[in-house]
């Protein structure tokens, strides 16, 4: 899976490149307008991040051009503008998602990965985790072949998980990605860990291994 | 407070009253002056006609007796009468108060007299020549009443000119002041005066229109400010989240270590939070949402209230709705939006363990109850950072954008604590 981030901030790309790149992701860096240009028109990626201040250029015209030549790549716009009318803009112009600066590594990687699915979802709308399995369009869970009910957020949760395997996320992570963009006006992040309890017991219920394990002081990991 | 017209209306009253009571006696010892030379002049004038006319005859000592006696019945205080001795006395004038004897009420009368002396025959005579004049007392009592007339005049006309000068003269400085009164620097709109022909109005409404223009300018840059600042800070808060999240997969992290990180969660979370509210408040302020739609605050609520499902049972808190339904605002729906958030994480984060959150809409209100134990400091509390609480993740914003929006609505926006319950009321009409 190849990924360009296109991005003029040298320290962010970093750690994008650094945090997908422990995934399947095979990355590259644009970081200006011309050299994104550039790329785009001789190579074909499976998912573009796009930062919409860019020197040289603006990000959305890259949406444009990408339109022009017919691409269909799969583009999640990084904006640290957060404003309402690039995100309807974008949007508009073919964007598949947005996501606001500053925003967790974990929520960046599972964007990525649930755009990607959605992108092969015709030939493919299960995910398969060992006994685990995952139909994307019913939003159903089976372990070893058996259905398990799980509310919706720790059916997201779950998901949340095979998008970042083998990765601490920490419970802010976790709690922006239930609430969105609002986790941070509260102090206490506990629900967090009623759901994974939760999520836990019924997988485990189940037959399923403990793939989750509590991380002390900083959160969760699923362990692969 | 005195009016400023009244001022001088004061002084300019007290002043003509000085000076009228002063002219008051000058008034009188100059016309009784001129009184008394003008009696003198006459008295002088009917002796000297007398001494040539009585010269003129050859009148015998009995006709001066007869003339003295007659003259002196007719015409009161004349004489003449025989004196002794060689030398003629100097001529005199004297004055004389007698009882009136036609008008008991007035209790005398003030005479002048002359008395000369002249020679019939060998003979020396006196002769007094008296007339009547007007008491000092009497002139003083009637050129009194009268200044006091004036003095009722002039204070009428002082209040009519004032009363002029204050619809007239004064009205370009009311007007100045009513558009001073309903200035507001957050609408961007110059202050334009209207041109005055009164050069101490013109300049006063020149500077202020100055000034304004000057505080415009300053609050645009403040406004640009705090919105490039905002902006210019999103990418290192950015770096900094995700330079902690690599952090947090370090494999040989230490527990004091992996504290530390997580410690450091809270506080950029809350950095990012204010960031971003200063920017949606610096474009609140910069009317970047000023399109308007149907919007149905019912659903809004809702929708807030599932995506904070989980901290209201984190809090146990017992939710109670009483929603009217198809309730429409013409609002932005990111600023609707933004305000229901803020006002459902504010009651949130102010309740107490296993509170209530009581969420009532009406027609033309929308109150937002929860309970608490004090009442939150009312005197700052819409203002930006006045947050009285001692809460750590509070960015001390949000009831400031709550604030700007119903603001920028013309919506009204109260609160107050009673029966142990916060209660935020906001007012469509």
């Amino acid at each position: 899976m190849k990924i360009l981030i296109i991005e003029d901030e040298k320290g962010l790309a970093n750690d994008m490149i650094s945090y997908l790149s422990k995934e399947r992701y095979l990355c590259e860096w644009a970081a200006d307008y011309p050299s994104a240009i550039a790329k785009i028109s001789s190579y074909a990626y499976d998912c573009i991040l796009l930062d919409l201040m860019l020197p040289g250029g603006d990000g959305l015209s890259i949406l444009a051009e990408l339109k022009k030549q017919n691409k269909e790549e799969g583009l999640i716009i990084i904006s640290a503008k957060n404003s309402l009318e690039d995100k309807v803009k974008g949007l508009r112009l073919g964007a598949d998602d947005y996501l606001a600066k500053p925003f967790h590594l974990a929520e960046l990687a599972a964007r990525v990965e649930s755009l990607i699915r959605r992108k092969q979802f015709d030939s493919n709308p299960l995910i398969t985790y060992n006994e685990i399995e995952i139909d994307i369009q019913a939003k159903a869970t089976k372990v070893k072949g058996e259905m398990i009910m799980l509310t919706k957020k720790e059916y997201e949760l779950l998901l949340f998980f095979l998008g970042n395997k083998n990765r601490v996320l920490s419970k802010s992570a976790l709690a922006e990605h239930l609430s969105g963009d609002f986790a941070d006006m509260f102090e206490n992040h506990d629900f967090v860990y009623a759901h994974i309890k939760n999520l836990k017991r019924k997988l485990k219920e189940k037959g399923s291994a403990d793939y989750i394990k509590t991380i002390y002081g900083t959160g969760y990991r699923w362990e692969a | 407070m005195n009016k400023l017209l009244n001022k001088p209306f004061k002084a300019y009253t007290l002043f003509s009253l000085l000076i009228l009571l002063i002219s008051i006696p000058v008034y009188v010892l100059v016309v009784d002056q001129i009184w008394l030379r003008e009696l003198d002049e006459n008295n002088w004038l009917a002796l000297e006609h007398l001494k040539k006319n009585i010269n003129s005859r050859d009148y015998t000592d009995d006709d001066i007796a007869n003339i003295n006696e007659i003259w002196g019945e007719l015409q009161p205080g004349f004489s003449i009468a025989k004196i002794k001795g060689p030398s003629l006395p100097q001529d005199s004038i004297y004055e004389v108060q007698r009882n009136n004897a036609f008008d008991g009420e007035d209790e005398s009368d003030r005479f002048r007299g002359l008395r000369s002396s002249l020679i019939l025959q060998g003979q020396a005579y006196q002769i007094t020549i008296e007339t009547n004049v007007e008491e000092a007392d009497e002139t003083l009592l009637a050129i009194a009443l009268v200044t006091l007339l004036f003095f009722i005049v002039l204070i009428i006309g002082f209040i009519l000119i004032n009363r002029r000068l204050a619809r007239k003269t004064w009205q370009p400085f009311y007007k100045t002041l009513v558009s001073l009164r309903n200035f507001d620097l957050s609408k961007d709109e110059a202050l334009i005066l209207d041109k005055s022909n009164i050069a101490e109005f013109q300049e006063l409404n020149e500077s202020l229109e100055q000034l304004v223009a000057r505080n415009i300018k300053v609050y645009q840059q403040q406004k640009a400010f705090t919105e490039n600042a905002s902006h210019e800070l999103q990418t290192p808060i950015a770096l900094l989240k995700s330079k902690l999240d690599l952090l947090l997969q370090e494999k040989d992290l230490n527990p004091s270590l992996s504290t530390a990180l997580n410690a450091i969660e809270a506080p950029l979370a809350r950095l990012s939070r204010i960031n971003k509210n200063l920017l949606l408040l610096a474009k609140v302020e910069n009317q970047q949402y000023a399109t308007k739609e149907e919007i149905n605050l019912q659903a809004y609520l809702h929708s807030a209230l599932s995506l904070f499902e989980d901290y209201i049972n984190d809090k146990t808190l017992k939710v109670k709705l009483n929603l009217q339904e198809n309730i429409t605002l013409q609002a932005h729906s990111f600023l609707v939006e933004t305000l229901v958030h803020n006002f459902l994480s504010n009651a949130i984060r102010h309740s107490v363990l296993g509170g209530e959150l009581e969420i009532e809409l009406s027609a033309n209100t929308l109150w937002i109850r929860n309970s608490g134990k004090t009442s939150l400091d009312t005197k700052n509390l819409f203002e930006r950072f006045a947050s009285s609480s001692t809460e750590k993740v509070s960015s001390g914003l949000g009831l400031a954008i709550i604030k700007e929006v119903a603001n920028t609505y013309h919506w009204q926006l109260n609160y107050q604590f009673s029966a142990n319950q916060h209660v935020f009321t906001l007012c469509f009409d």
